[in-house]
């Protein structure tokens, strides 16, 4: 007995002092090296199986699409020029003389062979649904069509094809996105599943390639020499630390282990003074199911609903004033013609305030037509996930809706994949949720509501309303086209379809001694590819 | 005594096949699926259920599971795309061993201390000193504790590192935290312990015969009345281990924990499989050792046992 007890302290004193997982410590100060955290690892760099804002953000910083979003405008990327046809269908790219980081050409087959793999159902992208727009992709991706039939074709080793099911001005942009880049076949069929699992087992074109990748610890990229605009690059070096806690990530920050942070609401008003604010695109709404029998379906119910909430309210309370109170649909920074959609189309929409009035109105009107006497015997449910903020959020909603209109209201809270389930099988009554856009344009929130859309999970039906958008999908005059998708938000919005509730406006913390660290509203969260840091 | 073993070793595994049973069953009765999110269209996940498996019939899908099983491959994962469950476990690991190896020294040679002090010198300020000691470590949780050490050392009086794992100062804070209620529990049960033995005739009788005070100590009490806490040490382990959850994620360390957590967020069905498979057999096998090192200790346990 003795002996094993001296045995087992010497075990756990060794273990105490001895075993901890080693690790390289930092580097001193002459490199150039940018620090920020993720919640959680990057799911994927797979740049085909990009699902996410974390996947997208690295793969932005790692590969480099026929063309390259800078803030927002559309640069030439491994693309150096390209022609659209008259009619907006036929899109020609001539790429530059790049290299791969392992010093391989980047050639025109490799665009085709991602955008087809991106299609592939057999691929099974989660994503292939941004491709859609693409000659015969919907076809290919159901499997009624072999993947060579995609509108996509290497011409030559310098010239890639592409051909579209309808004129999409955003496509530019779409292409700087991971899922349409170049992808190393030879690369794919020698790794098969584990295909850029591990640094090594893929090649980058973009500014940065990945050195190190721990899960759920971090990721380190470095400088890609092979780049094709290597010399513009001024970072050496970019670290990704996973910290889950965000109070944990924001102390690190002020001990100078992070070189940006996002701060949580609770903290803002403490660090307001150096915050600096920016949209991630999302957008929260409330979807309101209108195939029931019940008052959702009736639109002056819809409408009451609208005007009884008060979304400034909404937004001080669970955010502390942070998020933005949106009483219209689409996100005003999305492009419009010659500037910002919101800009060249404002719109009030149903207003930042409660209009209690205009709500009682439309409620008597909804009540005399469903034959209903007392509000108070009118019973909707309100399907939220089950974290703390969504019940913040919900009460409040349910609150409001109670006092302004004398409904009742249920909140019924539930992991959050299972909400998601809720809303793709339709039960559900009203729920909270939202979307993140995915391109530069209306239609990127405006093509959720039409008739057959995947998305449509409200059941919106408006003959007016799909005409709208199919009429801005043939279009090739930029003007009448953009008019036809404010005609559909406006359609959308007067038939109180959905409830939109705020814009996500997000407060980061940089460290000053950085200078151009970007922000994007669309797939990528941060852009450093031009930052820099002063020399010291 | 080889009868006995192999009989334990036929139950574990017995065991193990009802907790991936149930597990299986009870990952794929969970609301919502792998697939769900905001964007997912039917026919992203027709070919999503395809390329995994899923459109298979499910007793399909169990056996084939457990074929891989039974050679040791759980499967890839579905969240951290490309990467299997294997190597996930291999990886993270390490480091919730590591941690919580760090945690059960410092409760267990802390806590054993301040037992024995504590009983030696009982109704005494230093007695006193130990049990606020014990009641603060038994009533806070570890995740309280994990902020509350973290705030002080770290952030307000800059001691320690405020989080990762990349060398001893920085497993001194997460290892703290996660063996402080532990630490509380030890030291309760060896003060007890140790005030029971006090009274016990053989203690009496080695005084009686004029053995020195620290003989008496070290001989007659605490090596018997350490046995108690030999016997919850397996209980201990296990909370140690699932404790390192919470502390994983305040301290951002890349462990079991983190993916543990984030498997069940996203329904990564293989992933909260392979990992409660894995903690299964963890716990399984340590039962048994200690199983068979009672049967050793004390052959009664074997007899009545076998």
């Amino acid at each position: 007995m003795k002996r094993s007890l001296v045995v087992v302290a010497c075990a756990l004193a060794l273990a105490a002092t001895g075993c901890a997982p080693k690790a390289e410590k930092a580097e001193a100060a002459s490199p150039k090296v940018f620090r920020f955290s993720y919640a959680s690892d990057i799911p994927t760099l797979d740049p085909q199986m990009g699902n996410s804002m974390p996947s997208a953000t690295v793969a932005f910083h790692i590969f480099d699409g026929l063309t390259r979003m800078d803030n927002g405008a559309v640069k030439p990327g491994i693309a150096e020029s390209w022609t659209v046809s008259d009619d907006g269908l036929v899109y020609v790219f001539k790429l530059r003389d790049a290299k791969w980081s392992d010093g391989q050409p980047i050639k025109a087959q490799e665009f085709e062979y991602g955008i087809r793999r991106l299609m592939d159902p057999a691929a099974a992208s989660p994503y292939s649904f941004l491709g859609l727009l693409i000659e015969n992709a919907d076809a290919v991706n159901s499997g009624k069509m072999p993947v060579e039939k995609l509108g996509v074709r290497a011409v030559d080793d310098k010239t890639v094809e592409l051909r579209l099911a309808y004129p999409a001005d955003y496509f530019l942009g779409m292409l700087s996105m991971c899922q349409f880049c170049a992808t190393r076949p030879d690369l794919v069929e020698r790794y098969g599943k584990d295909f850029a699992a591990t640094p090594d087992k893929n090649v980058y074109d973009g500014p940065f390639m990945v050195k190190e990748w721990a899960r759920e610890d971090r990721m380190i990229l470095v400088k890609n020499p092979n780049y094709w605009n290597a010399d513009s690059i001024a970072l050496d070096e970019i670290d990704i630390l996973i910290v889950p806690d965000e109070n944990t990530a924001l102390a690190m920050f002020d001990a100078g282990d992070l070189d940006l942070v996002r701060v949580p609401p609770a903290f803002v008003e403490k660090y307001k003074d150096r915050v600096v604010y920016y949209y991630d695109g999302s957008n929260d709404f409330i979807k309101l199911n209108m195939a029931s029998k019940g008052p959702l379906s009736d639109r002056d119910f819809r409408l009451a609903l609208n005007y009884a909430v008060d979304r400034q309210d909404f937004v001080d309370i669970t955010t502390k004033g942070l998020y933005d109170a949106n009483p219209r649909y689409v996100l005003p920074q999305v492009a419009g013609v010659d500037a910002a959609y919101g800009t060249e189309y404002p719109l009030p929409g149903f207003g930042v305030r409660a209009d209690v009035a205009k709500a009682k109105d439309h409620l008597a009107k909804a009540m005399a037509r469903l034959g209903v006497a007392d509000p108070s015997s009118i019973e909707i449910e309100f399907l939220t996930s089950d974290t703390d903020r969504s019940r913040a959020q919900a009460e409040i909603v349910q609150d409001q809706w109670q006092k302004n209109l004398g409904i009742k209201v249920v909140v019924k809270q539930v992991p959050y994949r299972q909400r998601l389930d809720m809303e793709s099988k339709k039960t559900f009554e009203t729920v909270f949720t939202g979307w993140a856009p995915d391109y530069s344009d209306p239609m990127t929130y405006l093509e959720l509501w039409t008739s057959d859309s995947p998305y449509n999970h409200g059941s919106y039906r408006s003959a007016k309303y799909d005409e709208y958008v199919a009429f801005a999908r043939k279009s090739t005059d930029k003007r009448a086209r953009m008019d036809a998708l404010f005609a559909a938000e406006k359609e959308l919005l007067a038939d109180g379809a959905i409830v939109p509730m705020q814009l996500r406006r997000e407060s980061l913390l940089v460290n000053p001694a950085f200078t151009g660290v970007g922000t994007y509203f669309i797939g990528t969260n941060y852009d450093l590819v031009h930052a820099d840091r002063a020399s010291k | 005594m080889g009868r006995y073993i192999l009989k334990r070793i036929l139950i574990s595994l017995a065991t193990l096949l009802v907790l991936v049973t149930v597990v299986f069953a009870l990952v794929r009765l969970m609301p919502g699926d792998p697939f769900s999110s905001e964007k997912m269209t039917p026919q992203v996940r027709q070919n999503l259920e395809r390329y995994y498996g899923f459109d298979k019939p499910v007793l399909e899908q169990y056996l084939t599971y457990m074929g891989r099983l039974v050679r040791g491959d759980l499967g890839y994962s579905m969240k951290y795309a490309n990467v299997t469950v294997n190597e996930i476990i291999a990886k993270a690991f390490p480091y919730s061993a590591d941690l919580g190896l760090r945690a059960l020294a410092i409760a267990v040679s802390v806590g054993l201390t301040l037992g024995v002090v504590s009983a030696l010198n009982r109704k005494k300020p230093i007695d006193a000193v130990c049990v606020v000691v014990a009641i603060i470590g038994t009533s806070i949780p570890d995740f309280i504790m994990g902020y509350v050490l973290q705030y002080f050392f770290g952030i307000r009086w800059g001691l320690l590192p405020i989080a990762q794992y990349k060398g001893f100062a920085y497993t001194i804070l997460p290892s703290v935290g996660l063996g402080f209620y532990t630490l509380a529990l030890v030291s309760r049960l060896m003060r007890s312990s140790m005030l029971e033995v006090v009274q016990q005739d053989y203690v009496k009788t080695a005084r009686a015969k004029g053995a020195s005070r620290f003989r008496i100590v070290r001989k007659h009490m605490i090596r018997n009345a350490i046995l108690p806490i030999v016997t919850v040490l397996g209980p201990i382990t296990a909370s140690v281990l699932t404790g390192t959850f919470v502390i994983e994620s305040i301290f951002a360390i890349p462990g079991m924990g983190k993916f543990y957590v984030s498997s069940v967020q996203s329904l990564d069905y293989t992933l909260v499989l392979g990992m409660t498979v894995f903690f299964g057999a963890f716990l399984v096998t340590a039962n048994l050792i200690v199983d068979v090192l009672y049967g050793i200790v004390d052959p009664r346990i074997r007899v009545a046992r076998g």
